[in-house]
């Protein structure tokens, strides 16, 4: 398969401009600048069928197209590069390594939307790529591609690069947004939604790395190329961050629709040491483990994750052999969790740390048969009922794990010590 | 004004109409169904962090806030669904999970949302038992409000209260998860003029009013509907008090004066005025100082003084009533018919934030004792001042006000004082003033009287006895009535009510008005605003 995402990872200098240029870099920002009207742009990238990389998988050019058009306040365009989920490393490769990739989607999509000021806010722990991000920011901003004028076009677009201070919750697009503003790293109720209300009150656009990374490739080769790979829903490639107990970790990029059990076994080489697959959460610590029966016909695209009651989240897969406790591995991840939470609203912020210290109690041996029920009585009330995401971020895990794994939690409580050899 | 574009929704069932951009919340309270809330204030932004409201809207998937939701044509919705129930339980539980459950040393007890709702929504046993999170407690935060973090369920109100109605912002939320708290600022005080409404505002016990704190159990408290006696904005006020003393003020919303609030200045006003020892015999003054005497023989020995001793300057404060200030009127004018007579006014300059509610004049019933006729021969208060520090006057009436210091030149007034002919005094304590008077007359209170007050803006307001006066003092009316009585004038019309009625057939601008049906909130004077100078 051709890499659209990768193209530049492994090409010695592939974080500058001479070399991201000589391998055709900007020349569809030139052909968005010179040639495309923003709705024909908006259009282009409907009809890709690229949806949004961050985990939730919305379509990215449905997100512009609900910047409304008439609304005299500045729009802005706002790169989300806070990546932060656990096993979820694929946007730093591309930040680190093709910073001009990102760059110039982020630049496309902002046309798009018709922002004169676009943000790339970054995570707070990434300083080398943040380094890089803003050399690069320098190197285009040199190069006339970004800031007054762009190609003669009487377009102006200024870029900022903005490093968080490193709450994972800042990944949450609102409060994303209220970080960037300079306040708490909350996020807001909705309505209204950023794309009436979002930066300084002002329409705003919120995509992730990923997203922003894969449009110079869609606007060179058209849509109809990016559409024609994946599947009906699921278009394109999707990159993988694959992490654990596997004999190949690494960033993969995938076409959407591959099976997963085959990119385990042949792309990545198989669980490690020759171990049994216990259980592999397929898209970021918040979402769901699956079990190895339960991978066996599920291919890497939205729907089928979804249907084998996961979700593809951000691509982060995490593998964990048989050696593994799952007691410890959903206490661990219940933790992350408890720590992360912003504390806003009541069911995230009492519920998730509840969650951990109940969790944290089996894995010490000091855990009570009601335990397993409580959990997952507390996952229920937090689901669906917070601010944000977040509380199902936590919720779902928590709870896939002692139902998957239930025997498991059952004879840890039971023996008051861990169960699993290793 | 934009037009009201009515919505009809359907309300557990039952169709509600109200208005477009309208919240749910608000919605089903104008209509009587009260959604469970914590963070919600109708006069704050909307946090949507306690998901106490959530609701179940038809055709949603998930619950919704109904403070964030706002009613759309046909929405129906539920507030007591299955769903809702369960989420509410399950709400009230996070929220208790870290939460002290020291209510019997809780001054909230009593009228806490956590209590409330708890009864309500849960009535259930802990599931809790892996070890509380500790907070700060009894947190100093400024001169009138401490803080206790483990009460605490972070809405914020107290936040957005600093954000949005001072526009102070001294709190802050701090730390993260369950370690969230409410802080101050570095550097910052929680000292602004209006600073104690975030202990009203506060649904739980994490915010207490320092000086309310321990006094009394709330549950003790008798509550009376009155009039904030701190200045001429007559903000409306429950007067609360525990075996016949006024434990604390708390603000009556009214949102033609005060909205939701009160200041601090005058949440606390009723220590000076109904605080310290109280005169409860009249007094004369003989051969060597002040005498107790009977009522009888100091209002002979004031009517004899005022009947002699001429020109006469008459004061009155400006906390009496507008019928004590009609009595009055008449009374002077009965004894001495060119008598100079002015209501006691003094003005101050206020900052941006204390112009939020306080008014420059201390005297909540300037205006209304004015229009009553306590105003005439003395060309305004602080000419009449100047006059009585040169020595033009040789009779004085003093109501309710101490002269001594009140216009900065203490020792002058003292001196003019000393040399009249004939003081009388009529207060409740024992003044400086007063201890130069031939006549001391004790009195009654704002908070022993029933009156009508009329603030700045010419609202018409009730002023209710709160508590009794201590055995000895009369009420201002009964004594001018007495007075007027002697002089050979006695008045058909008695009780506050009787004598506003007298009011509405000899002022012109209460013509229109009746005592009984000026109401909890006042009624606007028909000659309408604008402050009286």
């Amino acid at each position: 398969m051709e890499k659209l995402l990768l193209r530049n990872i492994g090409v010695s200098g592939s974080h500058t401009l001479a070399t991201y240029q000589s391998r055709g870099g900007y020349a569809s920002w030139r052909k968005v600048v010179d040639r495309m009207r923003p709705e024909q742009l908006i259009d282009e990238v409907k009809a890709s069928g690229l949806r949004g990389r961050g985990g939730a998988g919305f379509p990215t050019g449905m997100k512009w197209s609900f910047v409304p058009k008439d609304n005299p306040k500045p729009k802005y365009l706002v790169c989300n590069a806070d990546e932060s989920e656990p096993g979820t490393f694929k946007d730093r490769l591309l930040i680190e390594q093709d910073p001009h990739a990102i760059i110039e989607g982020t630049l496309i999509a902002a046309f798009a939307i018709q922002s004169h000021t676009a943000f790339i806010y970054i995570r707070g722990e990434l300083v080398f790529g943040t380094e890089r991000l803003e050399r690069a920011a320098e190197e285009a901003y040199r190069a006339g591609l970004i800031g007054k004028n762009i190609f003669g076009s009487g377009y102006d677009l200024e870029l900022i690069v903005h490093r968080g201070a490193g709450a994972y919750i800042c990944g949450e697009e609102t409060a994303l947004l209220s970080s960037l503003e300079g306040g708490r790293g909350w996020p807001k109720v909705k309505p209204p939604f950023p794309a009436t209300h979002g930066l300084f009150g002002c329409p705003t656009v919120v995509n992730n790395v990923e997203t922003l990374a894969a449009l110079p490739w869609i606007i060179e080769r058209g849509a109809a190329a990016y559409a024609s790979m994946g599947t009906e829903k699921s278009k394109g490639t999707k990159l993988f961050s694959v992490s654990g107990h596997i004999t190949r970790p690494g960033v993969y990029e995938v076409e959407m629709g591959y099976p997963f059990k085959k990119f385990l076994d042949e792309d990545c080489g198989g669980v490690a040491n020759g171990k049994k697959l216990k259980g592999v959460i397929p898209g970021g610590g918040s979402m769901p483990v699956l079990k190895p029966e339960e991978i066996e016909k599920v291919n890497l695209d939205y729907e089928s994750v979804a249907a084998a009651g996961s979700l593809l989240g951000s691509g982060g897969v995490i593998v964990m052999d048989e050696s593994t406790c799952m007691v410890r591995a959903a206490a661990n991840i219940a933790r992350f969790y408890a720590h992360e939470s912003c504390g806003q609203c009541s069911p995230c912020r009492e519920g998730c740390h509840w969650m951990e210290k109940i969790f944290q109690r089996i894995e010490h041996g000091e855990g009570q048969k009601s335990d397993l029920d409580l959990i997952l009585n507390i996952s229920g009330n937090i689901m669906g009922n917070t601010i944000c995401p977040f509380g199902d971020a936590a919720a779902m895990p928590a709870a896939a794990f002692i139902r998957k794994y239930r025997d498991e939690f059952e004879a840890h409580i039971a023996e008051q010590r861990c169960t699993v050899s290793r | 004004m934009a037009t009201v574009e009515p919505v009809k929704i359907i309300l557990d069932g039952k169709e509600v109409v109200t208005t477009k951009g309208t919240t749910v919340i608000k919605a089903a309270a104008d209509s009587g169904v009260a959604i469970p809330h914590y963070c919600y204030h109708p006069k704050l932004s909307i946090a949507g962090n306690c998901r106490m409201c959530l609701i179940e809207i038809e055709k949603m998937p998930k619950l919704q806030i109904a403070c964030n939701t706002q009613v759309a044509e046909g929405m129906s919705v539920l507030t007591e669904s299955p769903k809702v129930l369960a989420v509410r339980k399950a709400v009230m539980e996070f929220l208790l999970i870290n939460h002290p459950v020291d209510c019997p040393i809780c001054d909230q007890a009593g009228e806490c949302q956590l209590q409330n709702y708890y009864m309500e929504h849960n009535r259930e046993a802990s599931r809790f038992e892996v070890g509380k999170v500790h907070d700060r407690k009894k947190t100093i935060f400024g001169p009138n409000v401490i803080f206790d973090g483990e009460r605490c369920i972070k809405c914020t109100r107290c936040v957005r209260f600093c954000q949005e109605i001072t526009k102070t912002d001294e709190l802050a939320v701090v730390n993260r998860g369950d370690h969230s708290t409410i802080a101050l600022f570095d550097e910052a005080v929680l000292d602004n003029p209006l600073s104690a409404n975030v202990v009203d505002i506060c649904p739980v016990g994490a915010l207490t009013d320092r000086d309310f704190r321990f006094k009394v159990r709330v549950w003790y408290l008798e509550k009376t509907p009155s009039i904030c006696p701190g200045c001429s904005t007559g903000c409306n006020i429950s007067v609360e008090a525990y075996q016949n003393k006024i434990a604390r003020f708390k603000p009556r919303v009214n949102e033609a004066v005060n909205s939701h609030w009160i200041c601090d200045e005058g949440r606390y006003c009723f220590h000076d005025l109904a605080g310290g020892e109280r005169l409860t015999t009249p007094m004369i003054r003989q051969e060597g100082g002040l005498v107790p005497t009977t009522w009888d023989q100091a209002l002979l020995t004031v009517c004899t003084g005022l009947g002699a001793a001429k020109p006469l300057a008459a004061i009155l404060s400006g906390r009496n009533t507008n019928e004590e200030a009609f009595l009055f009127a008449k009374m002077i004018k009965q004894f001495s018919a060119d008598a100079a007579l002015e209501v006691f006014y003094q003005a101050r300059a206020l900052t941006t934030t204390q112009k939020i509610l306080m008014s420059p004049d201390r005297s909540p019933n300037f205006r209304g004792a004015r229009e009553m006729g306590v105003g005439s021969n003395g060309g305004g208060f602080n000419a009449l001042m100047q006059k009585l520090a040169a020595g033009s006057y040789s009779a004085a009436f003093v109501v309710g006000e101490e002269l001594i210091g009140a216009n900065g030149e203490s020792e002058k007034i003292r001196g003019a004082l000393e040399k009249l002919a004939f003081l009388v005094v009529q207060d409740t304590r024992m003044t400086e003033t007063a201890k130069l008077a031939h006549v001391v007359l004790p009195a009654a209170h704002f908070g022993e009287k029933e009156g009508t007050y009329t603030n700045r803006a010419g609202r018409v307001q009730r002023l209710n006895a709160a508590v009794i006066a201590p055995e000895g003092a009369l009420q201002d009316s009964e004594i001018f009535l007495r007075l007027l009585d002697s002089a050979g004038a006695a008045q058909a019309h008695a009780t506050p009510a009787e004598v506003f009625a007298a009011i509405t057939r000899e002022v012109a601008a209460y013509q229109n008005l009746e005592y009984d049906s000026i109401g909890a909130l006042g009624t606007e004077l028909a000659s309408g605003g604008g402050a009286v100078s």
